[in-house]
């Protein structure tokens, strides 16, 4: 019998019982998305296994700046909203905050859902 | 006796048209139609951008100016109750710059604008899509030292109003549909329009929406929905209970309905409909009615595919009251049940189907309403 390799990513929306397995942590995102429109809920990050250390702080603008040490051409959104998770924050929350961040301009995309911190 | 030998993709054999006699070994849509990205794309015009599409329901827009919006495909719409009370359906694109204006906004939480605004240079329209006013600026040529006033065109209000989609209902239900010249929703519908036009669909509320992705193509799952082959084995909890070889599979030009009749007889009031068993509609191409056959209510299935293999299904559970009771949330447990047996079932079926072995599978003689399933999108393609 075959075992299925555990995906790095996953999340869940508690409202349908809905669980969503990705390889990708923008994957997560882009669930966000198609689920929020089709019904307007909030899903949570239940898995990220993230490269490197979470920065240990609730400050948006730090954590991508820290995270970026990680990545070239930003950090994937999916991972911004993986290392909020473990503050607690639900996947529209943190994209919510990072929309209302980009909008000062402390951070912005160097590509697609990647941020760096200006 | 017909005698048929599988398509592998083994050199020796040819995939073939469905054939619409359906004891032909190539009864069933070629293998590549799953799982081709091109053919996702295609769809998106010759399927989805042809045929009358769920869109919603209205009993979730009550008042007027309450809207919703829906993709379907690449096309965004807002679905709104004009100042008529009818409902409506438009491209949620602005007439000037062809700016999307209204947020996403699903049907379970609907928004409510006495006007449709956009937000980017502020036009703004009438619940019945006309262009009700633009600032100053659209009206004068005050910033260009070329122009002169009087050289300004009016913009016209219904010359410029939004890009309607047609609409049309059965029952409560709403559809669209972006072709030039379509069939009506009448003929798409058939006989299934009057049936379910003569039950108090109206009267019933959306209490639950549930909405799961599941990692096949969308005619995989509509396949699997259609057909009850696959319940004995694989849905044993379910089918206690249904007397399946009582059953019967009826099959229409662009819907069919499964009627599966319960072993003993349920009170009236457990139903909607007369008929003492389940009536489970499948219309073309992606939405079914399952009128339950053991609860006072009803419920709509969209197969709403993401891509080539991905579909998310969206399942919307009516009941008299929102508020659940104790049997009705049991019920929709159960019938959750049921989809995630399913959805094991089509994401086993569509592995095996992307590895490319098979170039064309075969369908089995009770599997007809497949079968038409099939031959509707192989002519849909073909059109």
């Amino acid at each position: 019998m075959s075992q299925q390799r555990r995906t790095p990513f996953a999340a869940t929306c508690t409202a349908c019982g809905v669980d969503r397995e990705t390889a990708s942590a923008n994957e997560i995102v882009a669930f966000y998305r198609r689920h929020h429109r089709h019904t307007g809920h909030d899903v949570e990050v239940t898995r990220a296994d993230v490269d490197g250390d979470v920065p240990d702080t609730d400050d948006l603008e730090t954590v991508v700046a820290e995270l970026e040490e990680h990545y070239e051409e930003g950090v994937p959104i999916g991972v911004v909203a993986a290392a909020m998770a473990r503050r607690g924050r639900s996947v529209g929350e943190t994209l919510e905050e990072i929309h209302e961040v980009r909008m000062t301009g402390a951070l912005y995309e160097p590509r697609h859902d990647h941020l760096a911190a200006f | 006796m017909p005698y048929s030998m599988t398509r592998w993709n083994d050199g020796l054999d040819e995939v073939e048209r469905v054939s619409p006699d359906i004891t032909d070994e190539t009864n069933a849509l070629p293998a590549r139609y799953f799982t081709d990205p091109d053919v996702y794309e295609m769809e998106k015009q010759k399927v989805f951008g042809q045929y009358w599409i769920y869109a919603g329901h209205t009993n979730c827009i009550p008042e007027v100016g309450d809207y919703y919006t829906r993709t379907i495909g690449d096309r965004e719409i807002i679905v709104v109750r004009d100042h008529d009370d009818e409902v409506r359906a438009f491209y949620n694109v602005c007439a000037h710059r062809g700016s999307a204006m209204v947020d996403e906004t699903p049907m379970t939480d609907p928004d409510n604008a006495r006007r449709i605004r956009c937000p980017y240079h502020l036009w703004t329209y009438d619940l019945d899509g006309s262009l009700t006013s633009t600032p100053a600026s659209f009206e004068d040529a005050r910033l260009n030292p070329d122009l002169e006033d009087e050289d300004v065109g009016e913009l016209d209000a219904e010359e410029n109003a939004l890009m309607e989609v047609r609409s049309d209902r059965i029952g409560p239900f709403v559809f669209v549909n972006f072709a030039e010249d379509p069939m009506s929703l009448d003929e798409q519908a058939g006989t299934m329009k009057a049936e379910l036009e003569a039950l108090p669909l109206e009267e019933y509320q959306l209490a639950r929406r549930i909405v799961s992705e599941v990692e096949c193509n969308w005619k995989t799952f509509g396949g699997n929905y259609s057909e009850c082959d696959h319940c004995q084995a694989n849905h044993q909890d379910w089918i206690t209970g249904i007397a399946l070889d009582e059953s019967e599979l009826e099959v229409n030009d662009y819907h069919w309905v499964l009627h599966y009749t319960h072993a003993e007889d349920v009170d009236d009031e457990m139903r909607i409909h007369d008929e003492h068993e389940a009536k489970f509609y499948y219309l073309w191409p992606n939405f079914t009615v399952n009128m339950y056959g053991t609860a006072d209510g009803y419920g709509t299935y969209l197969i709403d595919p993401i891509d080539e293999e991905r579909f998310q299904l969206v399942a919307d559970y009516y009941f008299k009251d929102p508020d659940l009771s104790e049997e009705e949330a049991e019920f929709v447990r159960t019938s959750r049940q049921l989809q995630e047996e399913d959805f094991e079932l089509v994401e086993r079926q569509y592995r095996g189907l992307r590895s490319g072995a098979l170039a064309q599978a075969q369908l089995g003689p009770n599997e007809h309403t497949v079968h038409k399933f099939h031959l509707l999108a192989q002519e849909a393609y073909e059109a």
